[in-house]
């Protein structure tokens, strides 16, 4: 495939130089190239109408677009990118490869007529633009391999995501019965399971990706993954402050400073027990005349 | 006891008016140093000899440079370059394994210890995981320090120190043997994983060193192996030379810096210098940084993709908002300053400090306790400072390695614990990069005043480690915390970005301390591969280092004369003018006859007062108790050649199958010629004459009695002399300089000062 992509690359570039070479042709050189080039190349300098079968493709494109656009805006929070839009991306994908490579000989002149006959190639910058969007949510990550369907790890995760926000929903319902908005005791305690189930999952999975990535550094999940656990995770220590860690703070003080006070210790006992180290002095051999002294002395003065 | 005349004494051999003047001025004058005294800085050791950085141009070597034709002199320098590219790919070989072993090791504790925090947070007991911390460090650095100070003490500290006296020509005992490789490679990676406030960026400089003094020899003399290679080069010359080159290879390695490996050879280390070897070393330094990065990108996992030099990188920075305007200027010459400042402060608590530590903790035991210590202490002051800090940061889209929840929120991390839950390397990068807001100012202003006491105190402990890095992370932080600052006045105008004030925060600490100037500037160019930053960081570093030597003097300059080792500076200093050779000599000299009886030879050898290396040679005349003329130079390894191969003229002339001695024989000797205890002489051989004139220097270098101080000190430093005899006018010996009696001139505070001789 990518042979024939660079074969495209290589066929649309080709009569580039030679139009090129018309507008800087100078004299003699120009006499002499001038007509062989201009010959074949007279077809294609005609004012190029788009043929019926790149306008529909062109039109499937826009559409497309349009689509997956007002699709990624509309999921955009909470996100669900992937799982609510993937079915736009592949669309989208598949009619964009159309135009580029086709099926048919026609299309060749797809590509060159719509993606790359003007400066501004709008259609290849919006591509460019949803492909970077999608991979930057990193949205492969929580689908299938051939990209049909969301992985299985990826379901379990928003099944048990859903279950927690039902739990939330249904503990918070009881709660206002109580009349009680600001103690969510009975949130915390009766999620708990559910929360930390939750929880162990996104760890396991982002532990799997780190191992599965080799390097360590894209060891993002999936927007709709990562956010979900981020609203959750946000939700239980914000909003339900349910997550109150033990501070033993006494304890570590008083450990803290017993390490702090042992260099002193040490130090104090290797100043009073330990014995200097002397040097002993070695008088050079050498002649002291007195004016060498004088001038010594001179220079201490 | 001795008394002073009695060493005197016990110590002449020759020359007894001059001896009876210096008595008699001896007892009038009142004595102005006791005998025993507790170390200071204004002390030479006897323990430090010099090199040869000067041939012996004897007969033998005369007559195998005759031999050498062209094409074989041709070979010799080829042979040059192939030990260079060797010492590039072995010092790219060693940092790989120390960053590789650093990464695990350190990885592994970090993970344990964070296990540990998560799991106490929740259950309560998180004073368990500070001793867990404290107790790992604190072993960790142990098992480091025990190695360093019971095997091979010279490995301790960064061995920059070691490098500059050894390139400056002074003979540090063991600081370029295997073993002592070996120790440093192993120290350092257990001080770096124990959590210590050190780099491995300045051991790799020394360890550099060792495998091109080792290489360039072609055997080992600690594994009793010859590959009977390169045995041209077995001379401190040759060996120099090469030493400078892995020193530029082990910073290319350590910095991905070669250009500045090349200028810190240049810079700090070497005192000789010439044109060929610049290229041959900048080879040297390439190779090295090529074989660290094929290795590391092998080992990423992305092979052959060359982009990952160095053992620290700096990453790039090169987005927009890195760029500098000519109004932040000012801003960064305040910025060098206050790294010069803080520099000064830094050594001069560092060497209150070490003074300490020489004169009181100087028994192995205890130097070891003091390094557990401090280890412990930087766990229980880095957990202290995380459990106190409030500062929580969103996990989503940061590169943290470790991230610690502790108290804060779920899916948050405590912004404390990346400065000190990591290895010095990484907080360095992420204090570079991190994106504006991962730090709060009351965060970075705690972390670094904590750091620079750590720091401070880490440094000259008994393990090895270096200075370059924790400098690198104070300054940083400080830069960083500048930045915010700035950018918190200006109301968030563009150009605050805070990494690009953490970098020249970085610099300018680190030109405090250290006051290196150009290397250091291309070092830092070249480690964030930004041309641009240069003009700045040139400036900061320029400042830091006038305001810096206006309190005291770096560090390295400051370790070594705390040593007591007799090194020389560029230039004599500036007012000894007015001092003569005649004044600065060691006088009387124990001479040598050109054909002496090896009884005398063996106890002048032997005797253990005038432990002397170089001996002049006088013409051979019996029956005079003068001082004859001048004839040549011997050293005391080649006196012990002599006598362990029994080169006597009565054995010559007996006509015993023996083979005349070549040069060979003094090479396979160096560089570790037996004591002369070791030689057995019978008492019948001690009667038989031996032949100097053959073994001796017969041109050594002389200077008149009248030189002066900067002349002598000028020629000494220029040609790298180990011993420059003084002759009167009838070209007899009169006196001798040697290394220490040009080093004990100092420009001190009050002008002039004359260092006194210690035995250590």
């Amino acid at each position: 495939l990518l042979l024939l992509l660079l074969l495209l690359i290589i066929l649309i570039l080709l009569p580039g130089p030679a139009v090129g070479l018309q507008g800087l042709g100078e004299g003699a050189e120009m006499a002499a190239g001038l007509p062989e080039l201009e010959l074949p190349e007279l077809p294609e300098l005609e004012p190029p109408e788009l043929e019926p079968e790149c306008r529909r493709l062109l039109g499937a494109f826009a559409e497309g677009s349009a689509a997956l656009s007002g699709c990624l805006a509309r999921r955009a929070r909470p996100v669900r990118l992937c799982q609510a839009c993937r079915g736009h991306y592949s669309t989208l994908l598949g009619l964009y490869r159309d135009i580029a490579l086709g099926n048919s000989s026609e299309s060749h002149n797809c590509a060159k007529s719509i993606l790359t006959s003007d400066r501004l190639q709008v259609v290849v910058t919006l591509s460019e633009f949803f492909n970077e969007t999608w991979e930057a949510a990193n949205c492969a990550n929580c689908l299938k391999n051939n990209s049909e369907g969301l992985s299985n790890s990826t379901v379990e995760f928003l099944d048990l995501f859903n279950k927690s926000l039902t739990c939330f929903e249904h503990n918070l319902q009881g709660q206002a019965i109580n009349e009680s908005p600001n103690n969510y005791t009975e949130v915390c305690k009766n999620c708990n399971g559910t929360y930390k189930m939750l929880n162990d999952l996104y760890n396991n999975l982002q532990k799997l990706n780190r191992h599965g990535s080799e390097s360590g550094h894209s060891a993002h999940l999936c927007i709709d993954v990562e956010d979900a656990m981020n609203i959750t995770r946000k939700l239980w220590s914000r909003t339900f402050n349910c997550s109150v860690p033990c501070s033993d703070t006494v304890p570590v003080i008083a450990v803290s400073s017993f390490i702090l006070f042992l260099p002193v210790v040490f130090y104090l006992s290797s100043f009073l027990h330990s014995k200097q180290k002397k040097r002993i002095l070695i008088l050079p051999k050498r002649i002291q005349s007195n004016a060498s002294l004088v001038n010594i002395q001179e220079k201490y003065s | 006891q001795f008394t002073p005349s009695s060493l005197l004494r016990t110590g002449q051999l020759s020359n007894v008016d001059l001896n009876e003047d210096v008595r008699e001025l001896e007892t009038e004058l009142p004595r102005p140093y006791p005998n025993e005294i507790p170390h200071n800085e204004k002390l030479l050791s006897l323990k430090y000899e010099s090199l040869d950085y000067d041939n012996s141009e004897n007969q033998l070597f005369l007559e195998e440079e005759r031999r050498i034709n062209h094409a074989a002199f041709r070979t010799v320098e080829i042979k040059r370059w192939v030990i260079c590219a060797m010492i590039g790919i072995l010092t790219g070989l060693v940092a790989c394994f120390i960053d590789i072993v650093v990464e695990n090791l350190a990885g592994l504790k970090y993970r344990v210890v964070k296990d540990n925090i998560d799991k106490f947070t929740e259950k309560g007991g998180l004073s368990f995981s500070l001793l867990l911390w404290a107790t790992l460090n604190a072993s960790v650095v142990m098992v480091g320090s025990v190695i360093v100070a019971f095997i091979e003490p010279v490995a301790a500290g960064s061995g920059i120190p070691q490098i500059k006296c050894y390139l400056n020509g002074v003979k540090i005992p063991h600081v370029v043997r295997l073993k002592t490789l070996v120790i440093k490679v192993c120290g350092v990676i257990l001080s770096v994983v124990g959590g210590l406030a050190v780099g491995k960026e300045g051991p790799m400089i020394h360890s550099g060193a060792v495998i091109a003094a080792g290489i360039s020899q072609g055997r080992s003399t600690s594994l009793k192996r010859d590959f009977k290679i390169f045995e041209y080069f077995r001379r401190d010359t040759e060996k120099r030379d090469f030493v400078s080159a892995g020193a530029a290879a082990g910073v290319s390695a350590a910095f991905g810096a070669p250009v500045g490996g090349v200028l810190f050879s240049l810079e700090e280390g070497a005192s000789f210098w010439n044109q060929f070897l610049t290229w041959r070393i900048f080879f040297a330094s390439m190779i090295s940084t090529f074989t660290l990065n094929s290795v590391l990108s092998v080992y990423h996992g992305n092979a052959w993709d060359l982009s990952s030099p160095g053992l620290i990188n700096f990453g790039r920075f090169d987005n927009e908002k890195m760029g500098y305007t000519i109004q932040e200027i000012p801003i960064f010459i305040f910025m060098g300053v206050v790294g010069g400042i803080l520099g000064a402060l830094f050594n001069a608590l560092n060497y209150w400090l070490t003074m300490f530590r020489i004169r009181y903790i100087h028994r192995p035991c205890l130097q070891v306790i003091e390094a557990m210590l401090v280890a412990a202490v930087t766990a229980a002051v880095g957990f202290v400072m995380i459990y106190c800090s409030r500062d929580c940061q969103p996990i989503q889209g940061s590169t943290v390695a470790y991230p610690l929840q502790l108290f804060c929120a779920d899916g948050e991390y405590n912004s404390m614990a990346t400065a000190f839950f990591n290895t010095p390397e990484k907080s360095v990068v992420n204090l570079f990069h991190d994106p504006p807001g991962s730090y709060n100012p009351m965060t970075l202003g705690m972390f670094t005043l904590m750091y620079f006491f750590l720091a401070c105190w880490t440094y000259g402990l008994t393990v090895s480690a270096g200075v370059f890095i924790p400098s690198l992370l104070i300054g940083a932080a400080w830069g960083r915390l500048f930045g915010i600052s700035l950018s918190y006045l200006t109301k968030g105008s563009i150009w605050a970005d805070p990494g690009k004030y953490a970098l020249m925060g970085a610099a300018a600490q680190l030109g405090g301390i250290v006051r290196m100037t150009l290397s250091l500037t291309v070092i830092m160019m070249e480690a964030t591969g930004n041309v641009t930053y240069g003009f700045p960081i040139m400036l900061v570093l320029m400042t830091a280092k006038i305001v810096g030597d206006y309190f005291v003097e770096g560090l390295y300059d400051m370790h070594i004369q705390l040593q007591s080792v007799p090194f020389l500076h560029w230039e004599a200093p500036v007012t000894s003018h007015s001092l003569t050779a005649r004044e600065v000599m060691s006088t009387p000299v124990t001479c040598l006859r050109r054909i002496e009886r090896v009884g005398t030879v063996v106890d002048i050898l032997s005797d253990t007062s005038s432990n002397h290396n170089g001996f002049p040679v006088v013409e051979s005349n019996p029956n005079s108790t003068q001082v004859a003329g001048l004839r040549g130079l011997i050293l005391r390894s080649q006196l012990i050649v002599l006598l362990k191969h029994k080169v006597f003229v009565e054995r010559a002339n007996l006509s015993l199958v023996q083979r005349r001695l070549k040069l060979k024989d003094f090479r396979d000797a160096y560089p570790r010629f037996p004591p002369i205890q070791s030689i057995h002489v019978s008492q019948d051989e001690r009667e038989c004459m031996i032949d100097l004139s053959e073994f001796m220097n017969p041109s050594p270098y002389t200077v008149p009695q009248e030189a002066s101080l900067p002349r002598v000190f000028k020629l000494f430093r220029a040609l790298g002399l180990r011993h420059l005899v003084v002759v009167d006018n009838r070209n007899e010996v009169v006196g001798m300089v040697t290394r220490k009696d040009l080093a004990r001139y100092r420009l001190g505070k009050e002008g002039l000062e004359e260092l006194s001789l210690a035995q250590t």
